[in-house]
């Protein structure tokens, strides 16, 4: 058997051991977890916390279960839409894209998702726009948090614990004063941020006051070209450093969604601005406009 | 890897070692880590939560939600004779058909 055929065959008999696993406790113990789930505060929504809560984080990674056993009858991801459509714009190596390379990937990624991307805004660019993305850690939102306090929900507890906490404060420092004073738009700040290479854009030397200010929880799109996930992320830290031969990192949530992983395999992105002069684009995943 | 409550009775490094040893993208073997870790985080869930009565497997849920594996573990050994042998064993019997099936892999 040839070694792809290992890790499918595996991942195949796994996943189902894990669904029927999962089936039976839900037999066995059902009433008592849905009773908890709906009884406990810090549970948002009913049912699929359950399973969350029974399940360890490869969960996520895994297709639904229809895919493993009807591979023929795999639902259609309108994200496959997106990156059909940049595959024959991005280019095949990850490096600086051309003045009309940005053009053209701007426009598309604008009438797909149906708000404004641009490479450049009030006349400030990044030093790029398609570059390797690489695993930040999470940030602290305000003074004391911590990993026990970081997480509202036990099934992102169980899924991004493992990145940690960096030690040091986010490029603009805390989110919020205080957990009492901290906001939805706080947290999803700090949930969805990536660090670029501020410290990079052409001009920044010259203008440093006004690009910081400019920089500050600016959203942007983030788009994985290989899948078509898009996620409209904010600027929270500066980094990563040149040396690492890395161009950004995003949160342990970007990276998830975007399914991108650090190290040896990192994968390229692309991130443009968006125009959203009155905030009204939310942070997190954002899914094409296009109709299947 | 996320560190459950009996993270530090459940060895899985052999395990993991196994899998290190296909020849398969990291990647890969990331995915397969994960699976094996759900497979034994269900199995050893199971184990527990048949051993407790209703109201004490609601007390059980809360412990593990609080994220307070020491008092987990104090009220799991007033509920459950042996609960650390009774985990383990339930965690060895899980990784036991784990091994097999990557040798079962290994061989086709």
């Amino acid at each position: 058997m040839d070694n792809s055929q290992v890790y499918k065959k595996l991942r195949d008999k796994w996943i189902t051991r894990h669904i029927e696993s999962q089936k039976s406790l839900f037999e066995k113990h059902g009433a008592t977890i849905n009773n908890f789930v709906n009884n406990t505060r810090n549970f948002a929504v009913g049912s699929a916390s359950a399973l969350m809560l029974l399940s360890s984080p490869a969960t996520n990674f895994l297709p639904p279960p229809h895919t493993i056993v009807h591979e023929a009858k795999i639902p259609v991801e309108k994200s496959v839409f997106v990156a059909s459509d940049l595959s024959s714009l991005v280019p095949d190596e990850v490096r600086e894209l051309t003045p009309s390379e940005e053009s053209s990937i701007s426009g598309v990624l604008t009438r797909d998702f149906g708000i404004k991307v641009v490479p450049e805004l009030n006349g400030i660019r990044l030093n790029r726009t398609y570059g390797l993305i690489g695993a930040e850690q999470h940030l602290m939102r305000y003074p004391g948090d911590t990993m026990d306090s970081h997480f509202d929900k036990v099934s992102d507890d169980l899924e991004y614990r493992g990145s940690g906490m960096a030690p040091g404060l986010g490029g603009w420092g805390y989110f919020a004063k205080s957990k009492e004073e901290m906001t939805q738009k706080d947290a999803d700040r700090e949930k969805y941020y990536i660090a670029v290479q501020s410290f990079l854009a052409p001009g920044f030397a010259e203008n440093t006051r006004e690009y910081i200010s400019f920089f500050k929880f600016r959203k942007m799109l983030v788009v994985n070209p290989d899948n078509g996930h898009a996620i409209v992320a904010d600027i929270g830290d500066a980094g990563p450093g040149i040396h690492t031969g890395k161009h950004l990192g995003g949160s342990p949530e970007v990276m998830r969604y975007l399914e991108r992983v650090d190290g040896a395999q990192k994968g390229g992105v692309l991130y443009f601005f968006i125009d959203d002069p009155k905030d009204e684009i939310p942070l997190g995943p954002i899914e094409t406009k296009q109709e299947i | 890897m996320v560190k459950h409550f009996y993270s530090f009775i459940v060895e899985t490094d052999t395990l993991f070692m196994e899998i290190d040893s296909l020849e398969i993208s990291d990647h890969e073997k990331e995915h397969l880590k994960s699976l094996a870790e759900s497979n034994i985080h269900h199995a050893v869930l199971d184990s527990v939560l048949s051993k407790l009565s209703e109201l004490d497997k609601d007390i059980f849920l809360e412990f593990i939600n609080s994220k307070n594996h020491e008092r987990t573990w104090k009220f799991l050994n007033t509920k459950i004779r042996n609960a650390e042998d009774h985990i383990k064993n339930a965690a060895a019997e899980i990784k036991k058909e784990l091994f097999k099936d990557i040798h079962e892999a290994k061989k086709s």
